[in-house]
């Protein structure tokens, strides 16, 4: 304990060469300076005194490790178990979480991708395909917003991309799906999980809002 | 549910669920649903709507009708739960028309 | 107009003609070369001719000074302010693009006042300027974006975020083809410069001062021209974009293939913008010998049309005279089959966007069969030479030496729209070099004044013998042009014509080495590479022979009827688009467009130059030269390539020149040419038409413009445009 001690001493006074010395200087346990000034840091072989060689066997012979452990297992019996049950309770989530995409709309319900293709670009995986053209009302919209969920690695550049918050990744991560042609998704499954999940997305940006 | 657990009732949802909570439980069981009685045993997680998905997962104390961050427009949709392996499972297509326009040979007399 | 004002500067001030000679053709011929004089460019010495501005200084020694409104080839303005620099001793910044440069100067292009002052002119321009970055055509590939990054300054000090003052200018509809969204517009007035200069429509000009001024019309008004798509290639910003572009795609998801235009005569380079295997749009790649890096609209905005009414499987007519898609199994066993049964009765017809390797398989095909009968579309008069002197069917003098005439009869021909860019280098001589133009033929509007010397033949004559005021003219020019329509020789006396032409353009004599006078101007891609490989023009001798087979390939003018031919003839159509041709055959074999297929073409200089497979055929569309191969093996008579290397030596065989990609094969004995043609008929009084006299006419020629809907938009609004009071 006293080398502890010396150590802490030593290295709050934060010089890298006091710290040096001290490695030296300090025995810590299982390790033994030889002469040469080598540390030996393996664990060290044990003691061979009679009484200690005994001490072990009556261990072995009446089996005490096996005891302690039945008893923490029976301990744990009384506790209260740290599960959780689910899909009645379910852990603790962050706003920030980042699960299933969606395309939100604006508060009038016209979409707001405006087909940048910033997310496009910035996706590392490559996830994301769109074609665009002009709309009848001369807009900017996509015809073809595909995300292969099977290609996402889920990193969020592309809701952090995104000029008008339009594709976000929401608190959703319960799509696990049968086939995986069932996670090519399109613009009408992206639009429609944004439908679906703007009560819980627009919540998540309202939590953090302060810290962007 | 598949335990006894006592608490007071926080809330009921369009669908059905019952949302609960007891403190006295520790961080993480203390609040839990009661699936509506209409899904018996085919009661899945994805059926909690996005309205108490938040509370249920400890991101906000606030059950959705005292929260203000929740918008409510009209074009929001009802909720779904996970229907793949279903008959209204998602299946993908293309939002695109064609690329090539074929000619299509004049029909001759 | 122009050209008044240009030659005044030109008199008036002792500065100005270096300036303005410099800026428009880099290889003036100033009577005396003055000595250079020697400047610093960031301490790095440099000589240059006296004129030449602190701009082209800096482009010499690799300094590249920011600029919005300054363009090579176009004059200059000076209005953005972005190419300021400190020059030492200069109180104030200079812009340099304006600025020639004084002897010794010292030029600081990276110093701290240089630099102030452009981040203050990216200021002034990005306070007016919205920030609609992420709906705006232009992002990725905006000079204001690149250079407010490279040269603006890091922070702002725009705190009017309430909207009270941002300025806001109503866009224009200037047609089709030109999107505009003016409150982008930086009004580096490119697009009013480029219309008077190059296109030579006024249309474009400025109203207002300061922040209110704004580019327009002045009236309601399109801006058509066959030359408009440029002005969205020189908008620096994303005020004038492309119509049928927009939106669909960024610069940085494209890949660009570099290939060659075909509808025209020209060649113009290009590079094809592909995604996803569809062609998105086409830019011109700059080639000072042919399109300098202008382009004309129907190439540049026709692609669409190789969407639609595409040949996408074979087909058959079936037992109900209806064509029905087949599988390329049995298309090729009747064709082969059909082909067997009629032995030496096989012909040919080339249409104009057939490629020479196309060409020569199809003439080796038929030549195996027995045949001889492989014809273009598109006539050329027989007698004399014909076509084996390669100097009677080539634009001889090429089209950069347009440029140096100063002198120049057009005859039978529109260039305004049978070659745009030939039309354009001759208006850029017309301005620059002050060369007097004659046409004979109608009278049309080329953009430039040129004397018209009648519509009748017989004008060629008077010009010949000397009793036509222009035929001194063309005499004492230093460098006369004659240049004939292709078009126009396909008359009963096209070869009279072609005699007259060359013994007018044997008169001049004072030339200097190596000027060729004659030039004939053709008005499709395929001709030239049709005729060096030894196809007949014209199909009268089909008309004669009645063959039981007739293979068409592209061959959509309608050069040939149903009527013409004997009744039993089967008709094989080879070809990318539905089209004319296809609707008389009795069989389809689908081929690829020039998008498609890597592919020779020789323009009317006779320059050989080759396009690459921007994308894939559309279905089970195959390259056109491989589809002739396929035929031939099926009949027993299989063509000896397999590769397109193995057709190319092929091509070698025929004519070495085809596959001298970029170079031209001049050609020569205009003498022996001009002898041998010594034709007795004389010209007929019959007045001289061209097809095309105006620019509704210009923009649906053929089979993919005619398939293309913002062509068919294009004939709309110049129809409508017409109907305006303007």
């Amino acid at each position: 304990m006293s080398n502890c001690i010396k150590l802490y001493s030593l290295t709050n006074r934060g010089s890298l060469l006091a710290r040096l010395t001290s490695i030296q200087a300090v025995k810590p346990r299982y390790a033994s300076t030889t002469k040469d000034g080598y540390i030996y840091v393996n664990k060290e072989e044990p003691s061979m005194n009679l009484g200690d060689v005994t001490d072990r066997a009556a261990q072995t012979i009446f089996m005490t490790e096996m005891f302690r452990g039945f008893a923490v297992t029976l301990a744990h019996v009384f506790k209260e178990p740290a599960t959780i049950n689910y899909p009645f309770e379910k852990g603790p989530l962050s706003p920030r979480f980042r699960g299933e995409h969606a395309l939100r709309r604006y508060p009038s319900g016209e979409e707001r991708c405006i087909a940048c293709k910033l997310c496009e670009a910035i996706c590392p995986a490559q996830a994301i395909t769109i074609e665009a053209e002009e709309r009848a009302d001369g807009s900017r919209r996509t015809t073809r917003y595909d995300i292969d969920m099977t290609k996402c690695i889920y990193c969020g550049f592309c809701q952090e991309a995104c000029p008008v918050d339009a594709i976000v990744e929401g608190p959703n991560f319960e799509y696990s799906t049968e086939s995986h042609e069932e996670l090519l998704y399109n613009k009408e499954k992206l639009l429609d999980n944004g439908d679906k999940w703007e009560s819980e997305i627009a919540a998540n940006i309202y939590a953090d809002h302060l810290y962007r | 549910m598949d335990e006894l657990k006592i608490g007071t009732l926080k809330g009921i949802d369009k669908y059905g669920n019952k949302y609960y909570e007891n403190n006295r439980f520790f961080y993480g069981r203390n609040r839990w649903i009661e699936y509506a009685p209409k899904y018996g045993t085919d009661y899945d997680a994805s059926q909690v709507p996005a309205e108490w998905y938040g509370w249920l997962h400890y991101k906000t104390d606030l059950t959705p009708d005292k929260d203000p961050a929740r918008p409510k427009y009209k074009w929001m949709v009802d909720h779904t739960e996970n229907l793949s392996g279903f008959s209204g499972a998602y299946i993908p297509y293309s939002t695109t028309r064609p690329k090539i326009e074929a000619w299509v040979p004049p029909k001759s007399s | 107009m122009l050209r008044s004002t240009l030659s005044k500067v030109l008199n008036g001030s002792k500065l100005s003609p270096n300036l303005v000679c410099v800026t428009f053709r880099a290889s003036s011929d100033v009577a005396k070369k003055p000595e250079k004089i020697e400047v610093f460019i960031d301490d790095q010495p440099v000589l240059v001719d006296p004129g030449t501005t602190v701009l082209q200084a800096a482009a010499q020694v690799g300094v590249e000074i920011p600029r919005f409104c300054y363009h090579e080839r176009l004059a200059v303005a000076g209005n953005c302010r972005m190419c300021l620099v400190e020059v030492e001793k200069s109180p104030k910044p200079v812009a340099a693009c304006a600025m020639p440069v004084m002897k010794g100067w010292r030029i600081k292009t990276n110093s701290d006042m240089t630099k102030k002052a452009r981040e203050g002119v990216m200021e002034f321009l990005l306070v007016n300027h919205p920030l609609d970055c992420p709906i705006c055509d232009q992002g990725g590939e905006c000079d204001l974006q690149d250079q407010s990054m490279a040269f603006g300054s890091d922070r702002s000090r725009f705190t009017d975020i309430q909207f009270s003052g941002k300025r806001a200018v109503e866009d224009k509809d200037l047609g089709p083809l030109i999107k505009t969204v003016m409150t982008r517009c930086i009004h580096c007035t490119r697009c009013i410069r480029f219309a008077s200069e190059v296109a030579g429509i006024d249309d474009l000009g400025t109203t207002g001062r300061g922040s209110d001024m704004q580019i327009g019309t002045y009236v309601e008004k399109f801006f058509m021209s066959e030359l408009s798509g440029n002005v969205i290639d020189l908008c620096p910003v994303g005020a004038l974009t492309s119509k049928p572009y927009s939106f669909t795609a960024r610069p940085w998801e494209i890949r660009k293939i570099d290939s060659i235009d075909v509808f025209d005569a020209v060649g113009s380079n290009i590079v094809v913008s592909t995604r996803t295997n569809e062609v998105l749009r086409i830019l011109p790649r700059t080639n000072e010998e042919i399109n300098e890096e202008w382009l004309a609209d129907k190439s540049r905005f026709a692609y669409d049309g190789l969407k639609r009414q595409r040949l996408i499987t074979p087909m058959l007519r079936d037992n109900k005279n209806q064509l029905t898609p087949v599988d390329w199994e049995a298309a090729l066993l009747t064709v082969g089959k059909v082909l067997q049964q009629a032995g030496p009765n096989v012909a040919a017809i080339a249409g104009g966007m057939a490629d020479a390797e196309t060409l020569v398989a199809v003439k080796d095909l038929l030549n195996r069969l027995g045949s001889e009968l492989t014809c273009t579309e598109h006539v050329f008069p027989m007698d004399g030479s014909g076509t084996d002197l390669r100097s009677s069917y080539l634009l001889n003098n090429k089209i950069s030496g347009v440029e140096e005439a100063d002198a120049v009869l057009l005859i039978g021909t529109n260039p305004r729209f049978e070659a745009p860019l030939l039309n354009s280098r001759l208006r850029k001589t017309y301005l620059h070099n002050e060369a007097e133009i004659a046409v004979i033929g109608p009278k049309v509007d080329l953009t430039y004044d040129y004397h018209h010397l009648g519509t009748s033949a017989k004008a060629i004559n008077d010009v010949a013998n000397g009793s036509s005021p222009f035929s001194k003219v063309l005499k004492n020019a230093k460098k006369p042009l004659v240049i004939i329509g292709a078009d126009l020789l396909k008359r009963s006396d096209g070869a009279a014509i072609l005699s007259a032409a060359q013994s007018l353009a044997a008169q001049a004599t004072n030339k200097p080495e190596g000027w060729k006078v004659l030039n004939v101007l053709h008005k499709v891609a395929s001709q030239v590479a049709a005729l060096d490989i030894g196809y007949t023009p014209g199909v009268d001798k089909i008309r004669e022979a009645k063959p039981k087979v007739l293979f068409l390939i592209g061959a959509d003018e309608g050069a040939i009827n149903k009527e013409d031919l004997p009744s039993d003839c089967f008709i094989i159509y080879q070809g990318h688009h539905g089209d004319q041709g296809a609707c008389i055959a009795d069989a389809i074999l689908p081929g690829a467009a020039y998008t498609e297929k890597q592919a020779t073409y020789v323009n009317t200089e006779g320059r050989a130059q080759q396009t690459l497979v921007a994308v894939s055929p559309p279905g089970q569309a195959k390259e056109d030269w491989k589809i002739v191969r396929a035929v031939s093996e099926i009949i027993g008579m299989k063509l000896p390539y397999d590769d397109i290397n193995e057709i190319r030596s092929r091509l070698n065989e025929v004519a070495p020149h085809l596959i001298r990609y970029g170079d031209v094969e001049g050609a020569n004995y205009f003498k022996q040419a001009s002898q041998l043609l010594q034709e007795k008929k004389s010209v007929d009084d019959s007045p001289i038409d061209v097809k095309i006299k105006d620019l509704q006419d210009y923009f649906m020629t053929d089979a993919i413009s005619r398939a293309s809907p913002t062509m068919a938009k294009c004939v709309q609004a110049v129809l409508k445009q017409k109907e305006s009071k303007y």
